[in-house]
């Protein structure tokens, strides 16, 4: 038996399937590519498989991770053949590696958001009004942990954040804490910005990049 | 592919899964590249729709012509349905997202009477007409099959078509006829009157019907040489029949979501209730080895690990043990489970049982349908106390420790004394598991009752029969509460109201059209999700349009009454069915097809052949 960590893009169709969706077609998907998977010896028996950073539904995903357990020899290029020619639209296998990191070294998350406005003005006002805000260094929003509600200060969980505005669109790239302990959901962030200014978009789009460690040196 | 202009909306609604396509096995093909596109209708949620094997099956068998397209279609949830209405989005194809309204065929599958009003909804949904007569070109044509077509009727004003019988033959004749109709410019006055004449096409159009003052039927006269009955439509070799060897692999949670195989169609068991035991008649059988390649291929382009053998009865299929023995090497090996729904208590050997529960263990769950014998035998339901006992004795010392057990109440001749019955039969089997020597320590035993109300159906011997009103089906409920003395027998309950609306569909004729399209133009939709169902909304159109839905179903009807579906033939004699109506009263039990060939009359719409008396009993 040994671990191996598959690397996957989710975006266009594929970003409305949910984390508990995902994990169902990915078993199918594995099944359907004959990887010999190994599974647990319970009562019930199922496929090893974990989702190191589960992505949250409407966002893409460019390079995330999965852990997978199997039995025999299958080397990583075949089993990324194998699983790109099953995959669904929106799924690709972008890589199959050894895992380096610990799942619990992921501590933060790159992210390159567009944001759609009404118009030009909006947009730039906005663009201008939430640098200020990230810059200042105080965002109060309600965060939704097991604990229940509480009020969190999401600039200390924002570690780098660039934003420039071009005609009706803002165009926002940063990294914000992730993993088990502290995650900030780059929605939140967003919507927080937006009620700050009683501003609405028109559409938007979130893709997240990549995971990082904490020396934000990238997550392997 | 969802049109462009919902995108924005797809975050704000539940489960957008729902309406974006995409799913693995979905076809897309260049739209210009086909002659006839075809939606596949189905009149409720996607997680319902996509669980439905009819569906998989025609879907794949358009789309194995390369001179058609099928795309699937289902009913949008209220939020969906709202961010559509106000934004002029009309309904759309899944995998093309282009709007239905300009195919040629929408084709819906009539499963349960409730989904009549989301039928309605979804043709105002894709900007039609929702009346037959104000569709006026030649298409789309509005077809609809399954098993409540066998009444038609209420939705007759509505439906172009409906097909009765097996739709793997006549739907691929249907489209032949439409593309040469199109193709010549056919209007479809012309090509519905030719449409006619395909064995196991029903155009309710070309049909007059007078009533007499008692609102009985008069008459059913058929114009244009349309036929004077329409015999439903029969596949006489299951072996050769086109079967999928994909299925669209949903993302979503469904509620069927596996390898779904039929062995057989048909029933041999001849219970009175049950009207899909009567229209799939006469039998006829899968074999083995076609159902093992068949289970094989889909496990292979779905990644499924599950395997449901289908049919009525799935114990009653010759040839189940040779069938399960061959699978179950490959199936462990690759931790595929097998399923069988619709297992009978009496006949289903113990080591079978074991073997199967190799890789995951499913419930076990019995229909005993009435509480007493005397009940059994008027609705001919032959399964004994004793056999439910057995076997759920054998079950707990295989370390089983809840048992699902279904019955019906309202039944013709029900007394207390059957209602008693029930809990008596439940308690009975409560005991059997303290009985058990061996039972697991600490471990308590749930024997869940649930309890339907009879909705008698055309083509069953109860069709003639008075159904229970809401408030006697109540009273009927509270008693079987009243009689459970213990926790370990749980009971679950239909909303009687909802039989009673289904009742009125089932039965009825013409005139209710006006009914349904008041009650959806009152908001009516969704009439089989109780959170949806608005009775009083029902109430107000039955008295608008001066319709009293009572004389649907609680009227005992004459055996010499035309029936609003007496013009449909499916094979199953109307003298047969009043004679299982005679002896039901009288107690008296018909023996099954495997002992005793009880004459029903339906092989002779498959060349004279039943696949249960041509052949020797095993």
């Amino acid at each position: 038996m040994k671990s191996v960590r598959l690397w996957f893009k989710k975006d266009g169709l594929a970003v409305y399937i949910s984390h508990l969706d995902m994990n169902r077609c990915m078993t199918r998907a594995v099944r359907r590519a004959d990887i010999p998977l190994w599974y647990t010896e319970g009562f019930n028996p199922h496929p090893y498989m974990t989702f190191l950073m589960p992505l949250p539904l409407g966002q893409a995903g460019m390079r995330e991770p999965l852990d997978i357990r199997i039995e025999g020899e299958m080397t990583f290029a075949e089993i990324k053949n194998r699983l790109n020619s099953v995959m669904p639209e929106g799924i690709e296998i972008v890589d199959v590696a050894k895992p380096e990191n610990k799942p619990n070294e992921i501590a933060a998350a790159e992210y390159e958001i567009d944001v759609w406005f009404e118009n030009a003005d909006v947009a730039e006002s906005f663009a201008s009004g939430a640098e200020k805000i990230i810059a200042g260094g105080v965002l109060n929003a309600e965060k939704r942990s097991k604990k229940g509600i509480k009020t969190v200060n999401l600039c200390e969980l924002v570690r780098t954040f660039e934003i420039s505005s071009e005609e009706n669109k803002v165009y926002i790239k940063t990294v914000l804490a992730a993993g088990n302990t502290v995650n900030l959901n780059a929605e939140l962030l967003l919507n927080s910005l937006l009620s700050e200014f009683s501003a609405e978009d028109r559409d938007r789009n979130i893709v997240r990049t990549k995971l990082l460690c904490e020396d934000l040196g990238i997550f392997e | 592919m969802y049109p462009k202009e919902l995108e924005r909306f797809l975050l704000k609604v539940q489960k957008p899964g729902r309406y974006t396509g995409g799913e693995l096995n979905s076809i897309v093909k260049d739209k210009n590249s086909v002659d006839i596109r075809y939606a596949f209708c189905f009149p409720d949620t996607y997680e319902i729709g996509m669980s439905h094997l009819g569906m998989k099956i025609l879907y794949s068998l358009v789309n194995a012509r390369d001179d058609a397209w099928c795309e699937r279609v289902f009913a949008p949830w209220t939020d969906m349905e709202q961010v559509m209405r106000e934004n002029n989005i009309l309904l759309y194809g899944l995998e093309s997202g282009d709007a239905i309204r300009d195919f040629d065929i929408l084709g819906f599958t009539m499963q349960y009477e409730l989904s009549y009003t989301n039928v309605l909804n979804m043709l105002d949904l894709a900007g039609l007409p929702v009346r037959a007569k104000d569709r006026t070109s030649l298409t789309p044509i509005v077809i609809a099959g399954g098993a409540c077509v066998c009444n038609a009727e209420p939705m007759a004003e509505f439906f172009d078509i409906t097909l009765p019988g097996d739709g793997e033959e006549v739907t691929n004749e249907l489209i032949d006829l439409l593309k040469e109709y199109k193709a010549k410019g056919a209007t479809k006055q012309e090509f519905l009157a030719a449409a006619a004449q395909i064995k196991g096409v029903y155009v309710p159009s070309l049909y007059e019907v007078e009533y007499n003052e008692d609102n009985t039927i008069k008459s059913v006269m058929p114009t244009c040489g349309a036929p004077e009955k329409v015999e439903k439509r029969n596949v006489a070799d299951l072996d050769s029949m086109f079967s999928p060897s994909e299925f669209v692999v949903p993302f979503l949670e469904v509620v069927h979501d596996r390898t779904t195989v039929e062995i057989f169609r048909g029933c041999i068991r001849g219970c009175r209730f049950c009207q899909a035991g009567f229209l799939n008649r006469p039998l006829r059988r899968k074999s083995p080895e076609t159902v093992e390649a068949q289970c094989r291929a889909i496990c292979e382009s779905t990644g499924y690990d599950e395997i449901s053998l289908c049919s009525l009865s799935t114990s009653d299929y010759k040839g189940l043990e040779k069938l399960i023995t061959n699978m179950l090497p490959w199936t462990v090996e690759q931790k595929i489970n097998i399923a069988l729904p619709s297992l009978r208590a009496d006949n289903f050997p113990k080591e079978l049982m074991e073997q199967l529960n190799a890789v995951r263990r499913s419930g076990l769950t019995f229909a005993p349908e009435a509480g007493t014998q005397r009940l059994r035998d008027v609705i001919n339901k032959n399964i004994t106390e004793e056999e439910v006992l057995t076997t759920a004795a054998q079950a707990f010392a295989g370390g089983w420790t809840a048992v699902k057990l279904y019955f019906m109440i309202g039944l013709p001749t029900e007394t207390e004394e059957d209602i008693e019955g029930i809990a008596n039969l439940a308690q009975a089997v409560v005991d059997e598991f303290y009985k058990n020597p061996d039972k697991p320590k600490g471990k308590g035993v749930n024997v869940s009752i649930s309890v339907a109300s009879l909705v008698p159906k055309p083509f069953t011997p109860f069709q003639w029969e008075p159904q229970d009103k809401p408030d006697v089906l109540i009273d009927k409920q509270n008693y079987l509460i009243s009689c459970v003395k213990t926790r370990k027998v749980s009971v679950s309950r239909h909303v009687p109201w909802t039989s009673f609306l289904e009742g009125v569909f089932a039965r009825g004729d013409r005139r209710l059209a006006e009914v349904i399209e008041t009650a959806w133009r009152k908001g009516c939709a969704f009439d089989g999700w109780a959170e949806c169902l608005k009775p009083e909304v029902w109430e107000e159109s039955f008295k608008e349009n001066g319709i009293d839905p009572y004389f649907y179903t609680a009227r005992r009807r004459e055996y010499d009454e035309i029936l609003p579906w007496d013009h449909m033939d499916y094979g199953v004699t109307k003298k047969f069915l009043m004679n299982e109506n005679v002896k039901a009263h009288k107690g008296e039990t018909t023996a099954c097809c495997r002992e005793k060939c009880a004459g029903c009359g339906a092989n002779r719409l498959n060349g004279g052949v039943c696949d249960e008396i041509s052949k020797t009993v095993v």
